[in-house]
């Protein structure tokens, strides 16, 4: 396994419920990252179809593996990288079941997807009425380390990342399509994500504007000690990359160890307390 | 939370740049060739002209000035032309007075002592000769209504608030003021008391019985889900006064939403078709 090698934060608007330009502008970003030598390409929450899809969803969905993420695994073997994705995904046992799924690809496959836990519906969030939530953290043992995937509003919730690291994730990613008057959030809790739990962590949000939303940008690589290792712009397509060196793990996890005293009992009391609010 | 004028401090550079990127998204995803609106020489139809402009060219922006005999006003007209000038706008004024006698005269129970229906005919035919631009053109019909009218119904139904896009309605009347001085409109716009202009003399804080200013700190509070007699309190103000608000605001829905129908099959326009808007 790599301890070290460059990730790409892949900032795209999207051609909404267009899947073919999209998968096309996948491909386009991941040779211009491929090129700067990244082994690890990272899109947005939904990339393959927009965020805002709505009814459109029961017509875009797809089973995971499927046509669409048969596309992108070909431009992960012929690009030799790694991809991750998000799109609206269509139980295997269902016909209108959908999951918001993250989806990892890389030069030896598809390897694994993750479905979003958290689903906001509130403010002009509409999830829960189109998407199933998922019950499983998602990480997956790759060449380039072990890939945890959460999806946006999940990085509001610390025990997912926590879960995902205690998965054995080193790198955290977390595709996002988040509106412009979140950002002071998602700006703090991408650090925080990656300082509690000594771990990197890429957030990756989507650009644009769909009906009337305007998503922000500012996708970053954040080192386990908080350091931001590279951003992406405000408000217009991007790409930047960054490295990963998984040695950078240790001093910070000795130095603040909240992998060490985790206190179990605690996860208990949670869970109890939460059932009652 | 404390309500003071503070609260409704926003970075007007930030907000510029949302605006203007999101009608220039509008624009051209609708595949228009600009934008036509109605300028009436006060703040807020200036601050969207200027918004505009900035979003894809003056040249792009069909400013027109729609007067009619009962309410013209040559200072309207001039803060017109002033900001069609300094924004580079392309400009048509047309007297709406023949066609609005003619309609008069062809409505059997027309009642020329009755304010507010005549009012509302002249909003409604600025409206018709707007949306005639429009479509003879190929334009989009950017709206100027804000969200201190638009909360509270002070427009009228399907006349000035009649709209493809309406980029400063999450914006309070006093948010407005702020983003026009940002824009580099006159002061002498900016400070001039807002009117509908359907009836002579007519102003919208007389009218309201309230200054923009508490009214978009009592709006503002209650957007947030705070109590009226909380807002009352922290305001100094009588707690019928804000309930009479609050009442207004709620009363006032059938004139922001599609119109109401009764639910027979399967998916229904208003309840649950969920379509995004222009791919």
């Amino acid at each position: 396994m790599k301890e070290k090698f460059l990730t790409a934060l892949a900032q795209i608007s999207c051609q909404r419920g267009d899947k073919q330009a999209n998968i096309q502008k996948i491909e386009e970003y991941t040779e211009r990252a491929r090129r700067q030598g990244a082994e690890l390409v990272i899109f947005p929450e939904l990339s393959l179809t927009g965020y805002t899809i709505r009814d459109e969803l029961y017509e875009l969905a797809e089973k995971i593996p499927g046509p669409s993420t048969n596309a992108i695994e070909k431009i992960a073997r012929k690009c030799k990288v790694y991809i991750v994705f998000g799109m609206p995904e269509l139980s295997a046992k269902a016909q209108a079941t959908i999951y918001n799924s993250a989806v990892l690809v890389g030069p030896e496959g598809y390897i694994g997807k993750y479905r979003k836990m958290h689903l906001p519906t509130h403010s002009v969030f509409e999830e829960k009425r189109y998407f199933r939530p998922g019950y499983q953290a998602g990480t997956f043992e790759t060449a380039i380390g072990k890939i945890g995937l959460i999806i946006c509003y999940d990085i509001f919730f610390p025990e997912v990342c926590r879960l995902t690291r205690l998965e054995g994730a080193q790198m955290i990613i977390c595709i996002s399509a988040s509106p412009s008057v979140r950002k002071a959030f998602f700006e703090a809790l991408t650090v925080a994500r990656a300082m509690e739990n000594a771990v990197f962590l890429a957030y990756v949000n989507l650009v644009g504007i769909e009906d009337g939303l305007q998503f922000w940008g500012g996708s970053r690589l954040v080192a386990p000690n908080g350091k931001i290792i590279a951003k992406a712009k405000y408000d217009e397509e991007d790409l930047v990359v960054g490295e990963v060196n998984y040695i950078d793990i240790k001093p910070v996890e000795a130095f603040v160890p909240t992998l060490k005293d985790l206190r179990p009992e605690l996860f208990d009391k949670l869970k109890g307390k939460a059932e009652e609010l | 939370m404390k309500l003071t004028p503070s609260v409704l401090e926003l970075d007007w550079t930030e907000v510029e740049g949302k605006i203007t990127r999101f009608i220039k998204d509008y624009v051209e995803k609708a595949k228009a060739n600009g934008i036509v609106l109605g300028l009436s020489g006060g703040i807020d139809s200036s601050t969207v002209a200027a918004l505009s402009a900035k979003a894809i060219g003056g040249n792009k922006v069909l400013g027109l000035m729609l007067p009619e005999k009962e309410t013209y006003n040559p200072k309207d007209m001039k803060h017109a032309k002033l900001v069609a000038e300094k924004f580079g706008l392309k400009t048509e004024a047309i007297d709406i007075t023949p066609a609005l006698e003619a309609l008069q005269r062809t409505i059997p129970i027309f009642d020329a002592g009755d304010k507010l229906s005549k009012g509302n005919l002249k909003a409604r035919m600025r409206m018709l000769y707007i949306y005639y631009h429009a479509n003879k053109l190929n334009l989009i019909v950017c709206g100027s209504s804000d969200k201190s009218e638009t909360m509270m119904g002070y427009f009228t139904k399907w006349g000035d608030a009649a709209a493809d896009i309406s980029p400063i309605m999450d914006l309070y009347k006093t948010q407005v003021k702020k983003l026009a001085s940002h824009l580099g409109i006159p002061k002498e716009i900016v400070e001039k008391p807002p009117s509908p202009t359907l009836w002579p003399g007519q102003t919208a804080e007389e009218e309201l019985g309230i200054k923009y200013e508490t009214l978009d700190l009592i709006l503002y509070g209650l957007e947030h889900f705070m109590k009226t007699e909380d807002i009352a309190e922290q305001l100094g103000l009588q707690k019928d006064l804000v309930e009479g608000v609050k009442e207004r605001w709620l009363k006032m829905e059938h004139k922001r939403r599609m119109p109401l129908t009764t639910k027979l099959q399967y998916r229904t326009v208003g309840f649950d078709f969920r379509i995004p808007f222009t791919k």
